[in-house]
């Protein structure tokens, strides 16, 4: 996993916890760098899980939610740093469908050796509604639900979105279904 | 939308940082580095694997470059050299092939018994065809070389057409075919004068007629000519030619434009031609803005359509030329005196027995010098002049006695020129150097007599 991930996790933990809180709860995992992370490296997924749980604990929220808020979190952060993906883009639904073929083309181009997973849109009543199904060998099924709502929140028009786990195998896969609010 | 509250720091932040979290951001920051280095080596290195790769391709470029271009050269000096050795070959023949027609019309005008004037007729026949098959090679390296040029001059559309016809219809109702001729659109009134190469579109249309003659034993030959006008201005000729005869099979119909090349190999054996004709009568119409098509089947009969564009004209108020007998009259008038300059023999004496029913003064030299020489002696009423002569060439020649001329404040002297180098460029380049006229060899003799009246009866009128 891209070391933007561990160092966004770091700094969104530290709006809502101090440095020295943050220090002890990496210095007490096992990790394969000690917790020096840098944006630019790669680090085993498997770490962040550990990191996001032992911050849920120290926060007392669930994991799930914490992935949810990580996902809000680094949505606004692709806004900031990648405005060119948002260019000619009128709503979320669109956002949302240009991720598998637009933005995952250009991210293998600047990391050919990223792995990323798959997001299989479909709309269905008549256009009103998307249904988005996630795949990847990572259980962050809650995270990409924060993307989402990041991504409809930043669009400015409400909908309602429901996500069904439909992992298995050691899969994890997850079918969300977007609809406009009435 | 209000921002969620992870957004703002919830904790004053320390002014010192413990010791563990400075090693950690050092740590981060030489991982980083070192990644950084590793990226910027591994560009670096696709950077100038490109450069190489660059430079390979742009040598590559080169090279195949020079080699299409070597390719191409050898094969236009290849063309050229067949160009010019066709183009020198014909004018070579055509030189003897001179001497034998010109005698044979100088022997017509002698006294013959039956069985003679058959065997010179046949003479006479065989050196006109062979006349033709050489013109036609001529004329296909000119255009090859794009040297055949096209002379277009206000010429009355159906005159021409009226002329082609009377010249044509013998021969279609000696084979016993019956022939139509129709004129429509805007010539179907008559007077329409046009802008056009007779000489070529004659070409043309004979090419298009003999064939259609050549080709049917039984039925009819049937010619159309229409003219309409063009939204550019200009008028466009259709001349459709139909024949009853053995037509052109589908398959075969790509091979009647290709150079010596025939429908069918037994036609050469049954029929006779080189393949040429239709290839030139093409080109030519290209050059005139049209084209020619053909509309065939085997057996049932041919239809070809020559198209050109042509520019209107009016009417000139007189046309010059004088008919045969009138320029006899001129020719005869006086016992006028007659330079000829020419090297070779037989043309020498091709011209003396053109000449020789007149009663003129002629004086023969070889070569440009003497006949300077001569004219500065006793003068002359007009002068033949070849123009590739040994010593002194005919446009020197000419030069130096239209200079002799002014100095001495006389009357400038006829000269026509007698050359086979008669190309429109050549032409006017005899009479930007000073001759008055032209005759191309091959010399015909109604021409030479033409030529000369037309040159003697401007220098009788001419005010003294």
């Amino acid at each position: 996993m891209k070391g933007m991930v561990f160092v966004e996790l770091f700094r969104m933990a530290e709006t809502v916890m101090s440095e020295e809180d943050l220090d002890n709860i990496i210095d007490h995992i096992d990790l394969s760098t000690d917790g020096a992370y840098t944006s630019v490296g790669n680090y085993p997924c498997s770490e962040l899980i550990k990191l996001v749980v032992a911050i849920g604990d120290q926060l007392n929220i669930p994991v799930t939610a914490l992935q949810t808020k990580f996902g809000h979190w680094m949505f606004s952060r692709f806004v900031d740093g990648y405005p060119e993906f948002f260019e000619g883009k009128q709503n979320a639904f669109e956002m949302l469908e240009a991720i598998e073929n637009e933005v995952h083309v250009e991210v293998l181009k600047l990391y050919p050796d990223a792995e990323l997973p798959t997001f299989s849109t479909q709309r269905f009543s008549g256009g009103a509604g998307l249904k988005m199904t996630y795949s990847s060998d990572r259980p962050l099924n809650h995270f990409c639900l924060g993307l989402i709502e990041g991504c409809v929140e930043h669009f400015d028009r409400p909908a309602e979105i429901k996500m069904r786990d439909c992992s298995e195998d050691g899969r994890c896969r997850a079918e969300f279904m977007i609809e406009w609010a009435k | 939308m209000a921002r969620p509250e992870y957004d703002h720091p919830i904790t004053q932040l320390p002014d010192r940082v413990s010791r563990r979290r400075y090693e950690r951001e050092k740590r981060a920051r030489q991982e980083a580095e070192q990644l950084l280095e590793a990226k910027s080596r591994e560009l670096y290195d696709a950077n100038l694997a490109l450069q190489k790769q660059a430079a390979g391709l742009e040598e590559a470029v080169a090279q195949r470059t020079a080699e299409f271009e070597a390719a191409r050269n050898e094969a236009e000096s290849a063309n050229a050299a067949k160009s010019i050795f066709l183009a020198t070959m014909s004018h070579e023949i055509r030189t003897p092939l001179n001497g034998v027609l010109g005698m044979a019309t100088a022997l017509a005008d002698s006294d013959l018994t039956s069985e003679q004037e058959e065997i010179l007729d046949l003479i006479s026949d065989s050196g006109n065809l062979l006349l033709s098959v050489i013109n036609d090679i001529l004329d296909l390296s000119k255009v090859e070389a794009g040297m055949l040029e096209i002379e277009n001059v206000p010429t009355s559309v159906c005159d021409f057409l009226d002329g082609m016809c009377a010249q044509f219809a013998p021969k279609v109702r000696e084979k016993g075919l019956r022939f139509t001729v129709l004129y429509s659109g805007l010539l179907s009134a008559g007077g329409v004068w046009a802008k056009f190469d007779p000489n070529r579109l004659s070409q043309v249309l004979g090419n298009l007629l003999s064939n259609a003659i050549k080709f049917t034993t039984s039925g009819a030959v049937a010619f159309t000519a229409e003219a309409v006008h063009l939204e550019n201005g200009n008028l466009q000729l259709n001349l459709i030619i139909r024949d009853t005869g053995i037509g052109v099979p589908e398959e075969n119909s790509e091979k009647l434009f290709q150079p010596f090349t025939q429908a069918d190999a037994s036609i050469t054996r049954k029929f006779g031609g080189t393949g040429l004709g239709l290839v030139i009568a093409r080109d030519i119409c290209r050059m005139m803005g049209g084209d020619i098509t053909c509309l065939s089947a085997a057996g049932d009969g041919t239809e070809f359509t020559a198209s050109i564009q042509m520019a209107p004209a009016k009417c000139p108020e007189t046309t010059k030329g004088l008919q045969l007998a009138e320029n006899e009259t001129v020719l005869n008038q006086r016992r006028w005196r007659v330079l000829i300059a020419e090297d070779n023999k037989t043309n020498q004496l091709v011209l003396k027995h053109m000449l020789k029913r007149y009663d003129l003064e002629l004086v023969i030299v070889a070569d440009g010098a003497k006949v300077v020489s001569e004219w500065r002696s006793n003068g002359a009423d007009l002068i033949l002049m070849d123009v590739n002569m040994p010593v002194m060439d005919g446009l020197s020649a000419t030069q130096t006695i239209r200079a002799d001329e002014l100095e001495g404040k006389h009357q400038p002297v006829p000269i026509v020129a007698i050359s086979a180098n008669a190309m429109v460029h050549q032409v006017s380049g005899y009479l930007e150097g000073g001759m008055t006229g032209h005759v191309a060899k091959p010399i015909r003799k109604a021409e030479l007599i033409r030529a000369m009246a037309l040159a003697l009866s401007e220098t009788a009128t001419a005010p003294t």
